[in-house]
C-alpha cells in the first residue's frame, strides 16, 4: 500500500525476489548459450540472442500466467504472486530484445521500412503453414509494452482498478498470439516433435489451471445460494464454522461478500480488494485490519476504509446473528460506511 | 500472533516459515529444471551449416567482371588463398543486390563488363559457392587492372531439367544468417530478393547432395519480384539450364512454377 508514488518500494523480500528472478533468467540464458556453443558452435550471435531471449521470455510468461491460479489452489505460492509485475516487466524486456533483434535481422537494411516489412514481406495471410507469424509477435509485444508501461500503481490508481485490470487481462490475448507465433513460425522449421510437446504441455497446464480454479470458484458461488431469507437478510453459516480473524464468503443477489470474525465480532465487506481485485475473503485480520492476501492492502472491517493515511474504501454490509447462525443483508452500503459489527454469541 | 505468522504479507520484511520452506523446495526444483530445459531445446534443434561470412574483415580480389546473367567476378587463379571457388557472385550491402553499386561505379569509371578489376568486399562462402558483399558500396571498387578481356563468360550447352526445392537468397544462406532458409527466414529472404539479390533454387540430387540454380527469366535476364510469392516454399519447376563457371543457371517460367 502506498499513499504516494515512488518507483518501487523496496523491502527485503522484493530485493530477494528480484535477485532470485534474475538468477533464474541468467541461468537459463547462460545454460542455453553454453549448450549451443558445445553442441552447435556454428550458431551466429544474432540467432543465439533471438532464441535465448525467446525461450526465457516464454518460460516467464507461463510462470506469470500459472501463478494466479496456483495461488488460489495453494496459498504458499502467494510470495511469487506478490511481485508478479517484476516478472512481467522482466519478461517484457526479454521479449523486446527478441523482437528488436528479429526486426533488425530480418527486416532492416532492405528496400522497405522495417516495420512495414513485418506486415508486407510475407503476405500469405490466407495460409496456415505460410502465415506471416512475425505479425503475431509484433502485436504481442505491443500488448506487453502497454502492460509493462502501466504496471506501476500510479496507473492502477489513475486508470481505476477496473480499467487497469481489464487492460492487463489482455495478457491472455498476447499469450494466444505468442503460442500461434511459435506454432506458425519456429515450429514450421524445427520439425522435431519435442517442441510441439513442450508448447502444447505449457498451453495445457495454463488452460487447465485456469479451468480448474474457475470450476472451484463457480462451485463456491453456486453453493452459496440459500433460500432462507428474513427481512432482507440471508442465512450464511454457523459462526462455529469461522476461524478467528478469518472470513467466510457468500455470493447473494450479485454481491460478493466476505464476513470476518474477530475480537468477538462479525463484519461484512465486499470480497474484492480495491487494488488488484484480490479475494479479501482469503485474507486475514492483521493488526485489526482485513489484509488482502495478494498485496497486503488493508481495510478496517467495520467501515471498509483503509487506515490513514491510505484512502481506499470498499462496500460494507449489515450482518447479524440468530442463535449460532450468521445472517447478512446483501444490500450494500456506500464504500467506507460504518456498520455496527454483530456481537458473536454462541449457545 | 502465531497464527498471524502463517499469513503471508508481501510488504513485511520477513516471510512466514511455511511459505519459506515451500518456496525453497520449489526454487531448488526450478533451478534444476532450467538447465534441463535449455539442454532439451538446444539438443533437438536442426544443426547449423558451417558456412562463413567474414564479418568485419574485407578482402581485395582481382578478376574479370561479368554482368550477365548476374553481376559476378571470376577471380584470378591464386587470388584466393583458401582454395575457394573463383566464380564470385556479387551482392550489395544489406538486403540489396550489386547492380545499383556497379551502375554507380560505371558512371565514373565507364563500363566494367569483361574488364579485369579489383574489388574490395566481405566474403561469404560455403558448400563450394562464393559471394562477395560490396560492403563499402561504391568505395568497394579499387581499380581497373586491364581492359582487354572477354566480355561474356564461357557457357555450357543448354539442357532441360525438372527440379524441386526451395528458393533461397544466397547471401543469407551461404553464411550471413543461420539458418538462412525455411519459414523462419522467409521474410528476410523475400526482402533480400526484392532488393536485387539473385534468387537461387536449392535442390538435392540423387545422392542427396545440394545443387544450386541461379534463377533467371525466360530471356535469361535477372528475376526478382516475380518469384517473391514462392520464396522459402517447396516448389517444382522445369526449364532449360546451362552452366557458367561453377553455377547452374535455370530459365524460369514463373507461371509454370508449382508448389509441392
Amino acid at each position: 500500500m502506498s499513499d504516494n508514488y515512488t518507483s518501487i518500494l523496496w523491502n527485503k523480500q522484493k530485493k530477494r525476489y528480484d535477485m532470485i528472478l534474475w538468477a533464474g533468467i541468467v541461468l537459463l540464458l547462460l545454460s542455453f548459450t553454453a549448450f549451443q556453443f558445445v553442441l552447435y558452435k556454428d550458431i551466429t550471435v544474432e540467432t543465439l540472442i533471438i532464441r535465448a531471449t525467446a525461450l526465457t521470455a516464454i518460460v516467464l510468461l507461463h510462470i506469470i500466467l500459472a501463478i494466479g491460479p496456483l495461488s488460489r489452489i495453494d496459498s504458499r505460492f502467494l510470495p511469487i504472486l506478490y511481485n508478479r509485475r517484476h516478472l512481467g516487466v522482466s519478461m517484457f524486456l526479454l521479449a523486446l530484445i527478441h523482437s528488436a533483434f528479429s526486426i533488425i535481422q530480418f527486416h532492416v537494411l532492405g528496400d522497405t521500412n522495417p516495420i512495414v516489412s513485418v506486415f508486407t514481406s510475407n503476405i500469405k495471410y490466407d495460409s496456415i503453414s505460410e502465415f506471416p507469424f512475425q505479425t503475431l509477435g509484433f502485436f504481442s509485444i505491443i500488448i506487453l509494452f502497454v502492460m509493462a508501461a502501466t504496471s506501476h500503481d500510479f496507473w492502477l490508481r489513475n486508470l481505476s482498478p477496473k480499467v487497469w485490470k481489464g487492460l492487463h487481462m489482455s495478457v491472455y490475448l498476447a499469450y494466444a498470439m505468442i503460442i500461434l507465433h511459435v506454432a506458425l513460425g519456429t515450429l514450421q522449421y524445427e520439425s522435431h516433435p519435442v517442441y510441439w510437446v513442450l508448447l502444447i504441455l505449457g498451453f495445457v497446464i495454463i488452460t487447465g489451471l485456469h479451468i480448474f480454479t474457475g470450476i472451484i470458484e463457480r462451485r463456491r458461488l453456486n453453493g452459496d445460494k440459500t433460500d432462507l431469507i428474513e427481512n432482507g437478510f440471508y442465512e450464511v453459516c454457523s459462526v462455529r464454522d469461522l476461524k478467528e480473524n478469518c472470513a467466510t464468503t457468500v455470493f447473494v443477489n450479485g454481491e460478493n461478500i466476505a464476513i470476518f470474525k474477530y475480537d468477538g465480532k462479525l463484519s461484512a465487506v465486499h470480497n474484492v480488494c480495491k487494488h488488484q481485485m484480490g479475494p479479501l475473503g482469503e485474507g486475514k485480520i492483521i493488526d485489526g485490519c482485513i489484509t488482502c492476501p495478494w498485496h497486503g492492502y488493508q481495510y478496517r472491517p467495520e467501515d471498509g476504509q483503509s487506515p490513514p493515511p491510505f484512502t481506499e474504501k470498499i462496500k460494507t454490509y449489515e450482518v447479524k446473528m440468530i442463535n449460532d447462525m450468521i445472517w447478512v443483508n446483501p444490500s450494500p452500503k456506500q464504500e467506507g460506511t460504518f456498520v455496527e459489527p454483530a456481537k458473536v454469541k454462541t449457545s | 500472533m502465531k497464527e498471524n505468522n502463517k499469513f503471508y504479507i508481501g510488504w513485511k520484511d520477513e516471510i512466514p516459515t511455511r511459505h519459506a520452506v515451500f518456496l525453497k523446495k520449489l526454487l531448488i526444483a526450478i533451478f534444476i529444471l532450467i538447465p534441463m530445459l535449455g539442454f532439451i531445446v538446444v539438443y533437438f534443434q536442426k544443426p547449423f551449416n558451417s558456412f562463413n561470412f567474414e564479418f568485419g574483415n574485407t578482402t581485395t580480389i582481382t578478376g574479370i567482371y561479368y554482368d550477365s546473367p548476374i553481376p559476378m567476378l571470376f577471380a584470378d587463379e591464386g587470388s584466393l588463398e583458401r582454395g575457394l571457388s573463383r566464380d564470385i557472385v556479387l551482392v550489395g550491402y544489406g538486403k540489396f543486390g550489386a547492380k545499383g553499386i556497379i551502375e554507380n561505379i560505371e558512371a565514373t569509371e565507364g563500363t566494367l563488363r569483361g574488364k579485369k578489376i579489383s574489388l574490395n568486399g566481405t566474403l561469404i562462402y560455403g558448400d563450394g559457392k562464393m559471394l562477395m558483399e560490396l560492403t563499402k558500396k561504391e568505395n568497394s571498387f579499387v581499380e581497373i587492372v586491364s581492359n582487354n578481356a572477354q566480355t561474356s563468360p564461357t557457357k555450357s550447352a543448354f539442357k532441360e531439367v525438372s527440379v524441386s526445392g526451395e528458393i533461397i537468397d544466397p547471401k543469407c544462406y551461404f553464411g550471413v544468417m543461420k539458418p538462412g532458409e525455411g519459414k523462419i527466414h522467409k521474410s528476410c529472404a523475400i526482402r533480400c530478393i526484392s532488393g536485387g539479390i539473385p534468387p537461387v533454387l536449392k535442390t538435392k540430387n540423387a545422392q542427396g547432395e545440394n545443387q544450386y540454380y541461379l534463377l533467371v527469366d525466360q530471356d535469361g535476364n535477372p528475376i526478382n519480384k516475380e518469384v517473391l510469392p514462392f520464396v522459402a516454399e517447396q516448389i517444382s519447376v522445369s526449364g532449360k539450364t546451362y552452366k557458367v563457371f561453377n553455377w547452374n543457371v535455370l530459365y524460369v517460367d514463373v507461371d509454370a512454377v508449382r508448389r509441392m
